[in-house]
């Protein structure tokens, strides 16, 4: 049972009342010096079994009513999911609201979306409870910031839809700064979220930290989560994979391949209209699905030949999420791919130049050029995305230019020179080399995401049948992305805000390594690197909402969706966007797309040993979350003064008197004078006469 | 009546003078010492016929039913009914309880009235009048005697009893079923707070001593109501334990233990042909005294 109004419990000592006014009114006996004892004594010899059940039941109902009446003004609560959990006014209450595109999903039957019902359930179910201070962390900023009153929630514009993905442990972390730099009271976190892996991430080290820093908070930390968590079952997102654009003999073409999933796990046969506008050009193509997901590889669209980048869309009937319903592209035509090689030996590059020469696709433009280092400074640096270093580590003005390419988001892959110096570069220095007494082989590397993932269709890159004769030692706060038996990195990437920085520990040649023999590995992680560096050096980009790398996204200008979105909140909505005059698509993550639903446990593991209730609730429920109960303590206390009544109203007398009556002649006869009656017998005696 | 004294308390002279008219009547026969009121079981000379008996010789031959000889040519002498005066014993229940009383009279206080009265109405009629005030035995005692001085005597007693200790009324009444050897009116002052199975052997015991008994039961107003609000501690007024008692929880308990007393008291009394008067202490006394004396008065024919 939980109370809005827990500190009048503190009342409930009165429910002794009766039990004490009753010793009391013992004590308060009259003594009487009494004749008919005789019949005391018989009374107290008869059964009191009754008596002193009545009495007990009489107090008993007085209790009762008593206790009934402290329940009902203490303002229960009907909904046990607040537990014990909610012990009078918090100091401060946190709310971390999702507003990811999964939470845009509306319940059935319904137009209300989970975001709305959360923040109506919220402003209400808060607005009841109190607290001294309201702060919201919505997903989009790590910010925290105070609201007056949680009403506040139903207007914010922070507080609608967007396309961003949730991190549930970064703000979480947010909250958890917030206490620790404002030093908050007692604090209750509400957490609104429909239990999405992607914004869970419940295999990240951080929930560890944060469960470990709530715990050794002195004050009282209590989390609530009100989760959605339901899917819509049969909900359809589109995305697209891959545009370009084809220039043809007269005109120019789109080839647009879609990717169709569908949650739920249904195996129905589907028949969906897909539209395609192109700057408002609309067409529709048909796609049939069955199964949980479906492909339309390069759909041809053709466009002015004259026109060579624009913007387009695809959009599919509404459903159960209407923000998975679309997604923006952006298309130009293909830019060249130039990279720069800096090597002390070309003959040693030789192959790297090769694998970033050639083009994976024909109408796409690529070449590569070694230049010595001392040239670097003179080189033209606009259109280069890839720089391959193979010299000692840059320093002064050479580390300037490099980092200077690497804020304008280029790719860098450094090679081990010859002979390494102890020149540090990003906190990074080659070591010594070493030889391996036998051909060793790659033993793990990261197949699913950067340059050595896994390909489209799933199939893992050789790296495996790399055959490494000799590296060369490299430190540095690096994460391996090619490791060699024994754990020696390979290929390593330096985290960076900015670009990217690979370390390859080995070089193409033969003496060290059969990366050229081999060739695929060297020339799909060149090629990716370079696509990487192409990719945010072109003049369209495809961005994922709330990633705004390398942008600047108040200078933005919407083009296409996005109506209602600030203008300082275009990178975490979906819609195509001119900077300048570069135009950028702005569209939910890929994870979005799979509706993979944290297990009930595996929430619960996340906050073990944290003061923790949940409570499930469905958009569209109208039903509050929290639910006053006093009319059922008030209807028992009724009962039980009811049946105190009862049980106090005095038993019919027996008719005692009737017999003391029946001994005495009626009052008629008694009252006769008794003098006229006496005179009938006269003052002799009477006599008989026979 | 009270020619150097102080008026008693318990006499009311008015009372007195319109109880004079209603004799006093026993209901069975007495053995006095005169002639008087009551019937003898003896033959006597009185105008009541009561039977024919054969002539002996030496009977008075005034007394020879002539008509009866002319009829059957036999002898047959006239018995007639003998009057005789009543031997009236008073015994005054001066136990502990009598001194209850919740209306402003307490129980001896009203038994001295009866007492009182019925004791000056049989002396004027001629009868005589003796008392033996009972508690834990027989504290003071005196024979009946006509003696119109013996009144004051009697007065005095009545006067001077005062209720303590507690109540041996069966042990005491067997005692003067056996010492009050002729018949008497027993008229018994009490509020005969003892079991009615004792009381039947008691009432028995005189019955076969061919007294006449008379009871009147003395109980107060608040011992049939019990009606008390607060909790009570109950002192027993002739020295028992006391008891403490929650009114509202105890009364209905109370109130059966009394219908059984009076409903045992009942059936004893009639199978005993004991003349029981129930008196409320808030009834007043003369209507009690003219009840009792006009139900006496109508049994005697």
């Amino acid at each position: 049972m939980t109370f809005l109004q827990p500190f009048l419990l503190i009342g409930l000592p009165l429910v002794a009342l009766p039990i004490l006014i009753h010793l009391i009114n013992q004590r308060r006996y009259q003594t009487l010096r009494w004749a008919a004892m005789i019949f005391l004594l018989a009374a107290n010899r008869m059964s009191r079994g009754y008596a002193r059940l009545r009495q007990m039941l009489i107090l008993a109902c007085r209790m009762l009513a008593i206790a009934t009446l402290i329940f009902a003004i203490s303002r229960p609560l009907a909904s046990g999911w607040l537990g014990r959990a909610v012990g009078g006014r918090p100091d401060t209450t946190i709310i971390l609201l999702d507003r990811s595109p999964s939470m845009r999903q509306q319940g059935p039957g319904t137009v209300i979306s989970k975001l709305e019902a959360g923040r109506q359930q919220l402003a209400r179910t808060l607005e009841m409870l109190g607290s001294g201070h309201w702060v919201l962390i919505e997903s989009t900023s790590p910010v925290a910031r105070d609201i007056e009153s949680p009403q506040t929630l139903l207007k914010l514009p922070s507080t609608e839809p967007a396309s961003t993905s949730a991190d549930l442990p970064a703000m979480l972390e947010t909250a958890r700064d917030y206490i620790r730099t404002n030093r908050t009271g007692n604090t209750e976190i509400w957490i609104c979220s429909d239990l999405r892996q992607n914004d869970w991430n419940p295999d990240s080290v951080r929930w560890q930290t944060l469960r470990d820093a709530f715990l050794e908070f002195p004050q009282s930390i209590r989390i609530h989560l009100l989760a959605y968590a339901d899917v819509a079952s049969g909900n359809v997102a589109i995305r697209v994979t891959n545009v370009r654009r084809v220039q043809t003999a007269h005109s120019a073409e789109l080839l647009v391949s879609l990717k169709l999933t569908r949650e739920g796990g249904t195996d129905a046969p589907l028949h969906l209209p897909v539209q395609i506008e192109i700057e408002g050009a609309r067409s529709e193509v048909t796609v049939d699905m069955d199964g949980s997901a479906c492909e339309l590889k390069d759909h041809r669209i053709p466009i002015e030949r004259e026109r060579e980048r624009g913007w387009g869309k695809v959009s599919i009937p509404a459903d159960a999420n209407p923000a998975d319903n679309e997604f923006y592209f952006v298309f130009d035509r293909p830019q060249p791919r130039r990279t720069l090689i800096v090597s002390e030996d070309p003959r040693t590059l030789a192959a790297v130049q090769l694998a970033a020469a050639i083009s994976p696709d024909p109408v796409l433009s690529c070449s590569a050029e070694i230049i010595p280092r001392e040239q670097m400074t003179a080189t033209d640096w606009e259109g280069i995305s890839l720089l391959v270093w193979h010299a000692p580590l840059p320093e002064a003005d050479t580390a300037q230019v490099v980092q200077a390419f690497l804020q304008r988001g280029g790719q860098v892959l450094f090679l081990p020179p010859r002979t390494p110096n102890d020149v540090a570069f990003l906190g990074v220095r080659w070591q010594d080399w070493l030889d391996v007494p036998s051909e060793t082989s790659v033993e793990t590397w990261r197949g699913d995401q950067d340059i050595l993932a896994n390909t489209q269709s799933g199939a893992s890159l050789p790296v495996g049948r790399l055959q490494i004769r000799r590296t060369c030692g490299v430190s540095g706060e690096l994460t391996p992305l090619a490791s060699l038996k024994g754990g020696r990195p390979l290929l390593a990437r330096l985290p960076t805000t900015r670009g990217g920085v690979y370390f390859c520990t080995t070089t193409p040649d033969a003496a060290d390594s059969s990366l050229a023999s081999n060739g695929v590995v060297l020339y799909v992680f060149v090629q990716r690197a370079l696509a990487a560096g192409a990719a945010v050096l072109g003049q369209t980009r495809q961005l994922v909402a709330g990633d705004a790398a390398l942008e600047q996204p108040l200078t933005w200008r919407p083009v296409a969706g996005a109506a209602d979105a600030l203008s300082t909140d275009y990178v975490h909505h979906a819609g195509v966007y001119a900077a300048g005059d570069r135009l950028l698509a702005v569209n939910r993550s890929a994870a979005e797309d799979h509706a993979a639903v944290l297990a009930d446990d595996r929430v619960a593991e996340l906050f073990r040993g944290l003061s923790f209730t949940r409570v499930d609730d469905r958009a569209g429920s109208l039903v509050g979350l929290i639910q006053e109960m006093w009319r059922p303590f008030l209807v028992a206390m009724m009962i039980a003064l009811l049946a105190e009544a009862g049980l106090c109203l005095p038993r019919p007398k027996p008719e005692s008197d009737a017999s003391a009556k029946a001994a005495r002649p009626g009052p008629a006869s008694v009252r006769a004078d008794p003098v006229a009656r006496a005179g009938a017998f006269g003052s002799s005696p009477m006599r008989l006469s026979t | 009546m009270f020619p150097s004294r102080q008026p008693r308390s318990f006499l009311d002279a008015q009372v007195l003078s319109r109880l004079a008219n209603v004799p006093l009547f026993s209901r069975r026969p007495m053995q006095g010492n005169v002639s008087g009121r009551h019937p003898s079981p003896h033959r006597g000379s009185s105008v009541e016929f009561a039977e024919y008996r054969k002539y002996v010789p030496g009977d008075d031959l005034r007394r020879l039913d002539w008509r009866v000889y002319g009829r059957s040519d036999r002898f047959y002498v006239k018995e007639f009914e003998a009057d005789t005066n009543l031997r009236c014993c008073f015994i005054l229940d001066t136990s502990g309880s009598m001194a209850f009383g919740s209306t402003g009279i307490a129980k001896i206080e009203y038994a001295r009235k009866l007492a009182g009265s019925l004791g000056y109405l049989a002396v004027q009629q001629g009868d005589a009048v003796g008392i033996s005030c009972v508690a834990k035995g027989i504290t003071r005692s005196l024979p009946p005697t006509r003696n119109p001085a013996h009144l004051r005597t009697f007065f005095d007693i009545l006067e001077q009893a005062q209720p303590e200790g507690e109540t041996h009324l069966i042990s005491v009444l067997h005692e003067l079923a056996e010492t009050i050897r002729q018949r008497a009116l027993i008229v018994i002052l009490s509020d005969l707070f003892v079991e009615p199975e004792l009381l039947r052997g008691c009432f028995q015991h005189l019955h076969f001593r061919k007294h006449d008994i008379a009871v009147f039961h003395l109980l107060d107003p608040q011992e049939m109501s019990f009606n008390f609000r607060r909790p009570m501690r109950f002192l027993d007024m002739e020295g028992g334990p006391a008891i403490f008692a929650e009114p509202n929880e105890i009364a209905d308990r109370y109130h059966q233990a009394l219908q059984t007393y009076l409903g045992a008291l009942r059936d004893v009394v009639l199978e005993s042909a004991v003349d029981h008067h129930r008196v409320a202490l808030d009834e007043d006394y003369e209507q009690v005294l003219v009840r009792f004396l006009v139900g006496r008065a109508r049994g005697r024919g």
